[in-house]
């Protein structure tokens, strides 16, 4: 989707060169006209009516100047029958159920109270047959003398790129649950042996069961992060916010990384907002953040080092965070921590299990609850990771799925 | 029952599966009745009604026959509605869950999170609290 938005861009500031030139010709002033010559009236005119986007240009009353050869096909409307009429009553949008966006809400209505360039791509246009299509749109203001005088918008049928999305999300699903049958085989047959049940092992053979085994787990792990990933991507996931006490989520899940911790002689600290309030939160996801950051904090720290989480919150937000004295990341690895599959160095040096999942799926659940994330870390010198929320709590949505499952 | 032991009658159409499922059942003590096909656990079941397992363990996803489908044919038999099952499923949507537990599935469990002898436990914990 990014390419869409760049390639609409483009479109965006060539034809609004080409607006800006057509107007000062065609209206303004007869002065104006020698400005521009007749063969680049013909180049741009040319230029508008070859591009493969629907192309929609309207005055700062939200009237329409003109559409493109492309949007006349797009919408089953002529140039000529719209012009002057508001491109809101001639392009209905709709959402998925049919029902109709309010025009403050849509595209062009927004760039011109606002003045700022707006990309959608959530919703559909329904054509003059009464037929629809999702579309992605970019609008922008023409701008002239820092005022808006128009806007202009370049759209797109978008049906190939949602259902390469929507293909790309079912192989993924489709592929991860087809792998979890072998991958229980391979666990609960590693099991057996480890556990003697087809004799007594020798220290070799149980020491290489034990790899197996444990390989194997990281492959259920890494299945289970990228079906979580597929579900918040594609949309589908449930929302279900309730009243939650972050001090005993947080609690719960140090329970279940319990083993870890005794393990590494780790010392947890938990300190949290004495007046926090309960704020709605789908338990679920969030349990997950905690558990990703915690559960790096755990694998990168030295031993008989000390992990603390601090829950805070100012007038909007309750703020999270999770400090450990752990190798840190270094400065190069940075930018790119929150990236799909993307380990630090010295994290794959030093601990051969990650899936490079963890800090891409907090940032996504994070974002996606109206939250923020970030971090301060220096190599050999710990992190420090923060998330916000929103006091207000997550907004609820329905759907088909839920985080592991 | 025929004898003293526990009796647990497994419904997995993977057959590496469902080998080690017995494997580990026998191993713990207990009788598995295996079954790779639905159809052919539910015949079974109708046709021994006084020599019923104590506990019944579903993969959800079957070759001949979904969980849901398992159940409802299980359903109107008032002995065989008091065996408690256990589904053990590759995948487990909310809905899918609370559509089996509310069909009276007493557990729904995802197979790549539990270890074997977790399951065991499990099923000998509904066999504790269960019928007997």
């Amino acid at each position: 989707m990014t390419a869409l938005v760049v390639w609409i861009s483009v479109i965006v500031v060539l034809v609004g060169f080409y607006i800006l030139t057509y107007r000062k010709s065609g209206k303004e002033s007869v002065q104006a006209s020698c400005d521009i010559s007749k063969e680049d009236q013909l180049k741009y005119q040319a230029l508008l009516s070859s591009i493969g986007e629907g192309i929609v240009v309207t005055d700062r009353y939200g009237l329409i100047e003109l559409i493109n050869h492309k949007a006349e096909e797009m919408v089953g409307w002529k140039n000529e029958e719209v012009v002057g009429r508001r491109w809101c009553d001639v392009a209905l949008l709709v959402d998925e159920k049919g029902d109709q966006i309010p025009r403050e809400k849509r595209a062009t209505q927004k760039v011109l109270s606002t003045g700022q360039a707006v990309f959608n791509d959530t919703y559909f246009y329904v054509r003059r047959d009464g037929t629809k299509f999702p579309v992605g749109t970019t609008a922008a203001p023409i701008v002239e003398n820092g005022k808006t005088i128009g806007v202009i918008a370049v759209f797109r049928d978008i049906t190939h790129e949602k259902e390469v999305d929507r293909a790309k999300s079912e192989f993924v699903s489709l592929a991860s649950h087809q792998l979890r049958t072998p991958l229980s085989a391979v666990k609960w047959f590693s099991e057996l042996l480890i556990d003697g049940d087809a004799g007594q092992l020798t220290t070799n053979q149980s020491e290489f069961v034990g790899n197996i085994h444990k390989s194997n787990e990281r492959l259920i792990e890494m299945v289970n992060s990228l079906l979580n990933i597929t579900r918040i991507e594609s949309g589908r996931i449930i929302v279900d916010p309730k009243p939650t006490n972050l001090a005993d989520l947080v609690n719960q899940v140090l329970e279940d990384l319990q083993e870890k911790i005794r393990e590494k002689k780790l010392t947890m600290v938990v300190s949290v907002h004495g007046q926090l309030p309960q704020v709605a939160l789908d338990a679920r996801m969030i349990n997950h953040v905690y558990l990703i950051l915690l559960s790096n904090s755990i694998k990168y720290s030295p031993e008989g080092s000390q992990i603390t989480v601090i829950i805070s919150k100012n007038d909007k937000e309750v703020v999270s965070q999770v400090s450990d004295a752990g190798c840190g990341i270094p400065q190069s690895d940075q930018s790119r921590i929150f990236e799909k599959f993307f380990r630090a160095t010295n994290a794959v040096r030093t601990v051969t299990e990650g899936t490079g999942l963890g800090l891409y799926l907090a940032k996504v659940i994070v974002e996606s609850s109206g939250g923020k994330i970030w971090f301060t870390s220096k190599e050999n010198g710990g992190t420090t990771f923060w998330f916000t929320l929103p006091l207000t709590g997550m907004a609820p949505k329905a759907g088909e799925v839920t985080l592991n499952s | 029952m025929t004898d003293n032991k526990l009796k647990v009658l497994v419904v997995e159409d993977e057959q590496l599966l469902l080998e080690a499922i017995v494997k580990k059942l026998e191993l713990s003590g207990i009788v598995a009745l295996p079954f790779s096909s639905g159809k052919q656990a539910v015949r079974y079941l109708h046709e021994h009604p006084l020599d019923l397992p104590n506990v019944i363990w579903l993969d959800y996803y079957l070759k001949d026959m979904d969980g849901l489908e398992f159940m409802g044919a299980i359903k109107g038999d008032e002995q065989l509605n008091k065996v408690p099952v256990v589904v053990v499923s590759n995948s487990a949507s909310s809905e899918r869950v609370s559509r089996m537990l509310a069909l009276g599935a007493k557990q729904y469990l995802l197979k790549a999170e539990y270890r074997l002898d977790e399951i065991i436990d499990i099923i000998k914990g509904q066999l504790a609290s269960g019928t007997l």
